[in-house]
């Protein structure tokens, strides 16, 4: 190839990358922009990008329409106990199936499989019937409960334990390490990158489950973020988009700091298994 | 310190049998070395000690005791792997420690068993280094200085020299015969490789698919081999072995023990042929005779012939073997081995 031609190819490259950069991150950049304005500006042709005099305020606004607090508390309660328990099902079950030999153990790994392909639309109604009965529906177990199992998260950690040498894990049955031990000790600091990755999706679908919780909650008092801010358009009504913009902004933050710390801990976890 | 004993041991993967009804006893103290060819079975052997892999049937017995519903942990033999197996997400230190925390070992002691051990190794300055930045000798000594720490009385490797390049492997193989000697363990060594067993052993166990072909002291196997894969397995080039005639009987001679000359000697063995090829590797030269009864290979301390010569192969009576039917050995005593000979003479003298 010349070098001309070299050159062309590059350029092309970068414009590419960078259009798609534009088509991810312009709606994000939008709402910011937005959640910043005035009533007036949002309403202006054309648009305003960045914002005549940051409107702060539309955040208070939007945090008093109802107790926000109370659904960021509920949010996070429900998120983090999802993963923290799911990592207590997930590793020691991702464990067992990647290293262990025990009868019947191709049916129940079938079986988390199929239940990682049944979409949660087909059994939400039996599993709400459940709920009801047992009479937790006033609180923010109906939340989370169903969620305490990730079969995703199996399949895929126990595809990454399997990569771990059977030698690593006798080495540290010989230095007389329990099983959960060799669980803590072993096979957990050489998958962090697996488990970062797999807590990292399901803090995202949990926080921003809407679904779910619409189906689950009739009350305030139990209600997540979600539904906090999709409720900001009755209170605020449907064109008052600056307040709701400041909404999702709230909504996204957390995320957005989880993923920072989540990338930091994969990047770090493979500068740490670095061995070949 | 403790002896190990296999008694009627089998061992079956799934239908597979991989060794069948093997008794064998090693003893308290001793370097012994687990040889042969690969696929024989000495990893399974050698697991099955640990306790990684149990037996299928019969009883492994560590210092006189029936282990086989310990856990591996808690048998008292630490191993090195092949691989080395270190703990990658762990510093040297931490994995040297590993086995001690886990036996609940005081902080105090164990620091004072690290640094001793490590200093031993040569691991004191990188104590705190990831296994990740160590050159492959130095993660077999954090291998081994993590089975050390445990002071096991059964220690066993598994081929723990076969990823090492030849100079630290031999300097290795000599550390190893120190170590042996200033811990009194008993060592259970395995290889494939036949000059490993040799220069480390106090007894080989050689072993051919699933069964033990001879137990004995290097130089007792190679002077007495008790049968013809003995015979051929250790020693390069292996011994020469041809038939003795319908009986079916087989004769052999071990390279060096031929003597190459012009002339026709009176030894027992005494054949005519060509020099085929001829190796010189300074010290000794090898040559590959070709002649009307097989090939020998001869090594010879002075390089006298050329190829394409013509010479007679010779062999004193006291260096033949003899090896039956069956391709055992028949020893002096047994009346068939003057038949042999006499056979052996016959065919050379006409
Ligand atoms: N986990 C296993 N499953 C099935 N077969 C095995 C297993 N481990 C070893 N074998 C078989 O057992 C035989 C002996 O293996 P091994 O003890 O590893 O031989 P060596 O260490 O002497 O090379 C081989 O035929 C091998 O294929
Ligand atoms: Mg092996």
């Amino acid at each position: 190839m010349t070098k001309a031609w070299r050159y062309t190819g590059l350029t092309l490259g970068y414009l590419l990358k960078t259009a798609i950069l534009i088509v991810f991150v312009f709606p994000f950049l939008w709402m910011l922009s937005t959640s910043l304005q005035t009533y007036r500006e949002t309403l202006s042709y054309p648009p305003t990008l960045v914002p005549a005099m940051p409107q702060w305020i539309n955040f208070a606004e939007a945090m008093s329409a109802g107790p926000f607090l109370t659904y960021f508390k509920n949010s996070a309660i429900v998120t983090l106990s999802i993963i923290a328990i799911q990592l207590l099902v997930m590793i020691p079950a991702a464990y067992a199936f990647a290293k262990y030999k025990f009868p019947g153990k191709n049916i129940l790994f079938s079986l988390v499989l199929l239940a990682f392909m049944i979409p949660g639309q087909v059994t939400f109604i039996p599993v709400y019937l459940m709920m009801a009965d047992w009479g937790i529906a006033k609180t923010l177990l109906p939340q989370i409960i169903p969620f305490m199992s990730n079969a995703f998260g199996i399949f895929l950690l126990r595809q990454y334990f399997m990569q771990i040498p059977e030698e690593i894990v006798e080495a540290a049955r010989l230095d007389n390490a329990g099983e959960f031990k060799i669980m803590r000790k072993i096979m957990v600091p050489m998958s962090m990158p697996a488990l970062a990755t797999i807590a990292l999706f399901s803090f995202v679908s949990h926080w921003n489950d809407y679904f779910w919780p619409l189906i689950m909650t009739d009350a305030e008092a139990i209600r997540p973020l979600t539904l906090g801010i999709a409720m900001l358009r009755e209170t605020e009504g449907i064109s008052n988009w600056h307040i709701i913009m400041a909404g999702n902004v709230v909504l996204v933050i957390p995320i957005l700091l989880v993923y920072l710390f989540c990338s930091k801990q994969i990047v770090k976890a493979f500068v740490y298994s670095g061995i070949k | 310190m403790a002896s190990i004993a296999f008694k009627r041991v089998s061992k079956a993967f799934d239908k597979h049998e991989v060794i069948k009804d093997l008794d064998l006893t090693i003893e308290d103290g001793k370097f012994t070395v687990l040889v042969g060819p690969s696929g024989c079975g000495k990893t399974t052997l050698l697991r099955m000690i640990a306790g990684l892999d149990p037996q299928t049937s019969g009883s492994v017995l560590i210092g006189g005791k029936d282990v086989s519903r310990i856990a591996p942990g808690k048998r008292g033999v630490a191993m090195v792997f092949q691989n080395y197996a270190i703990y990658p997400t762990m510093s040297v230190r931490e994995n040297i420690e590993f086995g001690l925390v886990n036996n609940k070992v005081r902080k105090a002691e164990r620091e004072e068993l690290v640094e001793g051990i490590s200093k031993a190794v040569g691991l004191y300055e990188y104590l705190e280094r990831k296994p990740s930045t160590l050159s492959g000798g130095q993660r077999q000594r954090v291998a081994l200085a993590r089975a050390m720490v445990k002071k096991p009385s059964v220690f066993l490797m598994d081929e723990p020299l076969s990823n090492l390049d030849a100079k630290l492997r031999v300097q290795m193989r000599i550390e190893l015969i120190e170590l042996h000697k200033k811990l009194g363990a008993t060592f259970v060594y395995v290889t494939h490789d036949q000059v490993e067993a040799m220069s480390m052993a106090d007894t080989i166990v050689l072993m051919n698919k699933g069964v033990i072909q001879q137990e004995a002291p290097p130089d007792e196997m190679y002077r007495r081999p008790s049968n013809r894969f003995t015979a051929q397995f250790i020693g390069t080039p292996p011994m020469n072995v041809g038939e003795l005639g319908e009986s079916g009987s087989l004769f052999g001679f071990r390279p060096e023990s031929a003597v190459l000359s012009e002339a026709q000697g009176d030894e027992p063995f005494s054949v005519r042929g060509v020099i085929a090829t001829r190796e010189m590797l300074g010290s000794e030269t090898i040559y590959q005779v070709r002649s009307g009864s097989g090939n020998y290979m001869v090594k010879c301390s002075e390089d006298l012939f050329a190829a394409g010569q013509e010479v007679y192969v010779g062999v004193p009576a006291a260096k033949l073997h003899f090896f039956g039917e069956d391709e055992r050995r028949i020893d002096e005593k047994e009346s068939s081995y003057g038949k042999c000979m006499e056979a052996l003479r016959g065919r050379s003298h006409g």
